[in-house]
């Protein structure tokens, strides 16, 4: 185990430097850097002499192959410097920025995985029922809307008809908890769908195993054999794929954060990417990336420790 | 049975909890902040550079103006036409012509110069900041106002308006070059076009090297503040943002980054007063401070990008005024037309005049658009002819703004009233527009010479709805001419990038002043000024550009103006612009804002308004009565929707089955 | 002229040839005919997929077109059909004057589903924008579902280094933001609909990719692909002939889910400024214009239902019709 662990360690490197490769060519793909510089330089047309000086200043006047080294060796001593816009230190964004995007990302991931769960129990258990056609009907009705349309259909009800609790804002602390109300329920309709159907399906799995018949059949009770085997045994399903979406939480959720005025890492990647400041993108795809790669590590781990058929070599 | 009873409760207690959960009060304001006064503002965009030498954009400036103010300022009661008045400034300042020789390799050349002279009021003080000793702020002096001036020359602080002053201020250029040459050492040489007075330390001059009227406006920006050097030195890069230090009436408290920024006021500035005159159309309400020391309050200003949010909150009554932003703005519009919804509540909105226009420009270097002979103006001509400004107010601004006839909008002087530019007088039948175009080889816009209609490929940026409407309705009504239109939509910095390499052809922009002089508009067709420049249409007229030179020169007055109608009438035949529109800037006010009046070239608007914050409360409370009807009507459908559920479950406890799975029904 | 406009018309023919061609031709296999006959049984899945069929009817109408002169604009069969004289402004669903306006102005015809800001009538802009999103599913899937067979089929097959690399190959683009990716790629190919396609391509050929990959691990140790192998079948036979029809159920089950994701990822593309231009009949574009149109005083709210319900008919038939094709393709994978 130790040794996989170990072994996943060090494939990382690779992995980091083809990320920060990949947004490397990207970037500098799409724009020179003279472009980049007129964009971050506040004069209104900039001379050609400042052009140079901050092309110069930030380096991207040296030979590619070069720039890339630099790049990498400070990424992977995890020095991300100061953004090429406003000059602030970038770590201080990521750590101000840290705390609501986990915020809205676990409480909307967890909220909408315990109803998802629920509801697929629930469906599961009344299989075949009415309750279980209109909960499948509904999951799919919800999935098959676009989430820019609870996002803007959503606050309206709830800013104009509804009225309950504040439709934008961020506030640290427990009462601050009442600006997430929305942006996880919106998180909540559009994604539920989803999990529900996964989850009956892992739920349904479990229920056509043999040792559920045989449980079934030595006349434990209903309830019992869904509860005690069934959702155990499918809790291994549950638990993986539910990991392996934490790392696509981590850069927190786009469409969410820069609408309902959340100042996350989401916002604060896509301000930056707008902005054409090199400087964070990277840091921040840096940082996503080996987030990335230890929730895979982490699912893999979590896998082997909860289905004793798998080993990890 | 006696189960299924102790069910009940429990229901209770969630429907309860969900409605104490969700009900709560929608004021993302802290209610004890609610009654103190503050005020509640916001930003379309989150700061970029509050560094008062560098800060260039709106959104920057209602924040940097309220930290650092200028010599002299605009009267918040005067809108077009503006008015600059002293404001840390003793006295207005005094111009004394003087004759001087440049000495350059070929011999001195004489010429014939102005000398600025200037005297800060005695009573200003810095905010008190851990860069000074002790922590408390010290007096502020001409040296200040020196060291500011110098920095604006120092090419690594980027001074926006650098363009402006470099061939005009003495020494401009030599000092520049100083900079590379000694670091931030030559801020202790001394700078030929700005003079200080040992014996008296308030009093300085700015020695240019030509008359240059426009120089007022520049010391009414914030890039004439003065700047203690101590915290410049002290925050470094951090200067730009977290820790400004300034000697205007408020100073920032608290600022986080994409989320909000609360100002509180400087007690060490103690000179702020509401203006005791005004201009024409000033409400009596507006009035009433007149003269009166501004009364100061907290301020916070939250960052809001997306509209609706910002609508919303508005509209619940947690914002005073609309967000500072065009976009956010006109999103108003629509909601505050008489006998809304909004009107009805007291809510009042007034189209802030603001010297800007908005305009369709061809690149004169294009091959088939550009040039300056008869046909290929004549097909510009045409295509002018078959936009109506009209609609496009309409559906851009939703009806709020004038169609323009020239570059220059109203409020300034040069500004020609009854001008009717012949080629913007939209007529549906578009009679002459076609005949122009036949004229130019494109009868109904297929070419003469190769039987291939004409492709107008039309360079625009969009990123809303907005942009997407705007340019759909440029496409409607030039396709009526029979020409072809291919929008070519980019992203807003991509499309900046291709204006500034002429990688266009004909294209839709907008011009915001820096300051309410025509020179700041007509620079627009000066050809020393092409792309990267402003002068994006890259027009070249020899005649137009000498005849500017002259203008610029000039002040105000019938002369100067006889100069502006010349160039008009050049530059309307060439017809390199197409112009669209004299925009305003609108502000939204709720009912409980004191001193209302739109005057959208301040940027430091807020420290002339405030809120009557007992009727904030009693109208918040009574617009966010929140209605249950549709949540209880949801929890009873899903209760009872659920009974049957909970039935099965009660049927099913404890029962054992013996048949293979899934082969059991209900 | 003639000879232009059919050379013009010639894709969209071809590929409903194709269509027809693989439709029938899969009809004759053993696997699929029995799925065709448990298919046909299910109701709900006839219903969705005459949906999807009515809606294919109204994309290929909009692909012919006809160019009637070298200088004039060529029309689509959907344009002859649907498309009305611009009105000024603003006009709610059959309505007979505009709305929002400071003068009311009367309308020149009727529009069912109202007009939209530049007056166009919203019933076509609403069938326009169902080429669009066909386009960009269709397309996508041209793009991806080629490159993650490919890669997804020799890792899971040949293991080693080649499965190193193209492991290393998906964690590296799926840990790349989508939005950086998608961004990046419209901005280095310009606005349009290919570079739309080709960046939504290349950001979601991963988790098919893996998918691929997965279940050719699986089969790889299968009876079937060892005694193919101990006959001396080459590699390339045994994957192409033996092991992909295998994983084609599962292919194209996810496939049909990519494509009803990629319908609904158009409107976050026009959200965040990177979707389809402005002339482009597109659902996004719609979706994204209630933004402004919500705050206005009437409301103006069909854009927003209808471009939504247009939408969600089409994800919810794809969405259907997945799980009708699970379900017929692969009994023991039923769930019901």
């Amino acid at each position: 185990m130790i040794r996989y662990i170990i072994r996943r360690l060090l494939y990382m490197i690779p992995t980091l430097i083809g990320v920060s490769l990949l947004t490397f060519l990207l970037f500098f793909g799409i724009f020179s850097p003279e472009t980049v510089a007129r964009r971050n330089l506040s004069a209104k047309t900039p001379t050609q002499e400042q052009i140079t000086t901050w092309i110069k200043e930030h380096g991207y006047d040296k030979p590619p192959v070069e720039q890339f080294k630099r790049h990498m060796d400070s990424l992977l001593r995890m020095n991300f410097g100061k953004s090429d816009k406003t000059k602030e230190v970038i770590w201080d964004r990521i750590h101000e920025g840290a705390l609501p995007s986990f915020e809205l990302a676990s409480l909307s991931f967890l909220v909408t995985l315990g109803f998802g769960l629920f509801l697929a129990v629930v469906a599961a258990y009344l299989r075949g029922s009415y309750i279980d056609s209109v909960t499948m009907a509904l999951a799919v009705v919800f999935m098959s809307i676009p989430i820019v349309v609870y996002v803007v259909g959503l606050q309206f009800l709830f800013g104009k008809i509804l009225k309950y609790g504040p439709i934008a804002g961020y506030e640290p602390g427990i009462w601050g908890l009442r600006f997430m109300v929305l942006p996880v329920l919106v998180g909540l309709v559009s994604g539920a769908g989803y999990y529900v159907r996964l989850y009956r399906t892992f739920l349904l799995d479990e229920t056509g195993q043999d040792y559920v018949r045989t449980a079934r059949a030595k006349g434990v009770a209903e309830n019992a054999v869904l509860f005690k085997h069934v959702l155990k045994n499918a809790m291994i399903p549950v638990v993986t794929t539910t990991v392996s979406a934490i790392p696509t939480l981590i850069l927190g959720n786009l469409v969410l954060e820069s609408f309902f005025g959340i100042p996350g890492l989401g916002s604060y990647l896509v301000n930056a990417i707008s902005a054409q400041d090199f400087a964070v993108v990277r840091a921040m795809v840096y940082l996503g990336t080996l987030l990335y790669i230890f929730g895979l590590i982490l699912t893999d781990v979590l896998y082997a420790a909860l289905d004793p058929r798998v080993r990890l070599q | 049975m006696n189960r299924t009873g102790s069910l009940r409760p429990r229901i209770l207690f969630i429907v309860t909890l969900g409605l104490g959960l969700v009900g709560c009060s929608n004021n993302p304001n802290p209610p004890e902040w609610n009654e103190d006064g503050t005020w509640y503002g916001a930003l379309a965009a989150d700061l970029t550079n509050l560094d008062p030498n560098v800060s260039y954009t709106a959104t920057d400036g209602v924040i940097s103006d309220l930290i650092y103010p200028s010599y002299l300022h605009f009267n918040y009661l005067k809108a077009a036409p503006w008015s600059v008045e002293p404001n840390i400034g003793l006295t207005e300042p005094v111009r004394v012509p003087f004759k001087g020789v440049t000495h350059t390799d070929k011999g001195d050349i004489p010429f014939e110069g102005e000398r600025w002279d200037f005297e800060l009021r005695h009573d200003l003080m810095f905010q008190d900041d851990p860069c000074f000793p002790v922590g408390k702020g010290r007096p502020v002096t001409a040296k200040d106002m020196e060291y500011s001036f110098k920095r604006d020359d120092n090419p690594k602080v980027e001074f926006p308006l650098e363009g402006n002053l470099s061939d005009k201020v003495l020494g401009w250029k030599e000092y520049r070059k100083g900079f590379e040459k000694n670091g931030n050492a030559n801020y202790d040489q001394p700078f030929e076009g700005f003079k200080t007075y040992p014996e008296n330390p308030y009093k300085f001059s700015i020695l240019c090297n030509q008359k240059y009227p426009q120089l007022k406006y520049i010391m009414a920006m914030h890039f004439t503040t003065p700047v203690p050097r101590e915290a410049v030195e002290k925050y470094g890069d951090g200067f730009k943002l977290f820790h400004p230090v300034g000697c205007g009436p408020y100073k920032l408290q608290e600022y986080s980054p994409r989320d909000k920024i609360v100002l509180v006021p400087n007690e060490n500035c103690t000179m702020a007063t509401y203006p005791g005159t005004w201009g024409p159309g000033v409400p009596e309400e507006a009035r009433q401070d007149a003269g009166k020391k501004l009364s100061r309050h907290r301020i916070v200003v939250k960052i809001i990008v997306e509209p609706v949010t910002s609508y919303s909150l508005f509209n619940q009554g947690y914002l005073d005024t609309t967000s500072v932003g065009t976009t956010n703005s006109h999103f108003m519009l629509p909601a505050t037309k008489p006998g809304s919804d909004m009107t009805k509540r007291g809510i009042t909105i007034q189209y802030g005049a603001y010297p800007s226009i908005d305009y369709c420009g061809f690149n004169m270097e294009d091959n088939v658009f550009g040039g300056y002979k008869l046909e290929k103006k004549q097909l510009r001509q045409a295509i002018a002819l078959s936009i109506d400004s009209k609609a496009y107010i309409e559906t851009v601004y939703h009806g709020m703004g004038n169609p323009s006839e020239f570059i220059i909008p109203p409020g300034l002087a040069g500004y020609d009233k009854g001008y009717q530019n012949p080629y913007r007088q939209y007529d549906p039948s578009l009679k002459k527009a076609k005949e122009l175009l036949t004229e130019a080889g494109y009868p109904n816009g297929v070419s003469k010479k190769t039987g291939e209609r004409l492709v107008l490929n039309f360079d625009t940026y969009v990123e809303s709805p907005i942009d997407r409407a705007r340019s759909r309705l440029m496409t409607k009504q030039i396709s009526a001419l029979g020409i072809q239109v291919v929008t070519r939509d980019t992203t807003y910095p991509t499309f900046v990038d291709k204006t500034n390499h002429k990688k266009i052809q004909f294209f839709y922009w907008g011009w915001v002043a820096d300051y309410p002089d025509a020179e700041n508009f007509c620079m627009l067709m000066f050809s020393q000024n092409v792309s990267p420049g402003p002068n994006n249409t890259v027009y070249n007229n020899p005649a137009y550009d000498k005849l500017f030179l002259q203008m610029q020169a000039m002040d105000d007055g019938p002369q100067r103006n006889e100069i502006v109608k010349k160039m008009r009438d050049l530059s309307v035949e060439d017809c390199p612009i197409i112009y669209l529109s004299e925009n305003q800037f609108p502000t939204v006010f709720q009912p409980w804002v004191k001193n209302k009046f739109a005057n959208p070239i301040l940027n430091d608007v807020l420290e002339y308004r405030a809120v009557d914050s007992k009727r904030r409360q009693a109208l918040q409370n009574e617009w966010n009565a929140p209605s249950y009807g549709l949540l209880i009507a949801t929890l009873v459908i899903v209760v009872v929707g659920a009974i049957p559920a909970f039935q099965t479950v009660q049927r099913r406890r404890g029962r054992t089955v013996r048949k293979p799975a899934g082969g059991e029904k209900d | 002229m003639i000879w232009q406009n059919i050379q013009a018309n010639l894709p969209p023919i071809i590929v409903v040839a194709l269509f027809i061609w693989v439709l029938n031709r899969s009809r004759r296999e053993v696997l699929w005919a029995e799925a065709y006959r448990r298919l046909r049984k299910n109701k709900l899945a006839i219903g969705a997929i005459a949906v999807i069929v009515l809606y294919l009817g109204l994309v290929f109408l909009d692909s012919v077109s006809w160019q009637a002169t070298k200088s004039a604009e060529p029309r689509s069969a959907m344009d002859a059909l649907f498309q009305k004289p611009f009105e000024n402004s603003y006009s709610a669903p059959l309505a007979s004057v505009t709305s929002g306006e400071a003068v009311e102005h009367k309308l020149g015809a009727k529009h069912i589903l109202g007009t939209d800001s530049v007056g166009e009538d919203v019933l076509y802009r609403v069938l326009k924008g169902m080429r669009t999103s066909f386009m960009i599913g269709g397309l996508s899937c041209a793009i991806a579902v080629p490159v993650a067979l490919f890669l997804g089929l020799i890792a899971g097959y040949f293991g080693k280094f080649v499965d190193d690399a193209v492991t290393f190959l998906f964690t590296v683009f799926g840990s790349v933001p989508d939005i950086l990716l998608i961004i990046a790629t419209v901005m280095m190919l310009g606005r349009g609909l290919f570079s739309i396609c080709f960046a939504l391509g290349i950001s979601s050929w991963i988790g098919l990719c893996r998918l691929v990959r997965g279940e050719t691990l699986k089969h790889r140790d299968r009876e079937y692909v060892r005694a193919a192998k101990a006959l001396g079948v080459s590699d390339a036979r045994i994957l192409t002939k033996h092991i992909l029809p295998n994983l084609l159920p599962s292919v194209i089950i996810a496939v049909t889910l990519l494509f009803s994701s990629l319908a609904l990822y158009e409107t976050i593309l026009s959200y965040i400024g990177v979707g389809m231009g402005p002339e482009a009949g597109s659902w996004g574009n719609m979706i994204d214009s209630s933004r402004d149109e919500l705050t206005r005083d009437p409301i103006m709210w069909w854009n927003l239902v209808f471009a939504t319900t247009a939408l969600l008919v089409l994800v919810l038939s794809l969405n259907i019709l997945a799980d009708a094709l699970r379900d017929a393709i692969d009994p023991r994978l039923r769930t019901e």
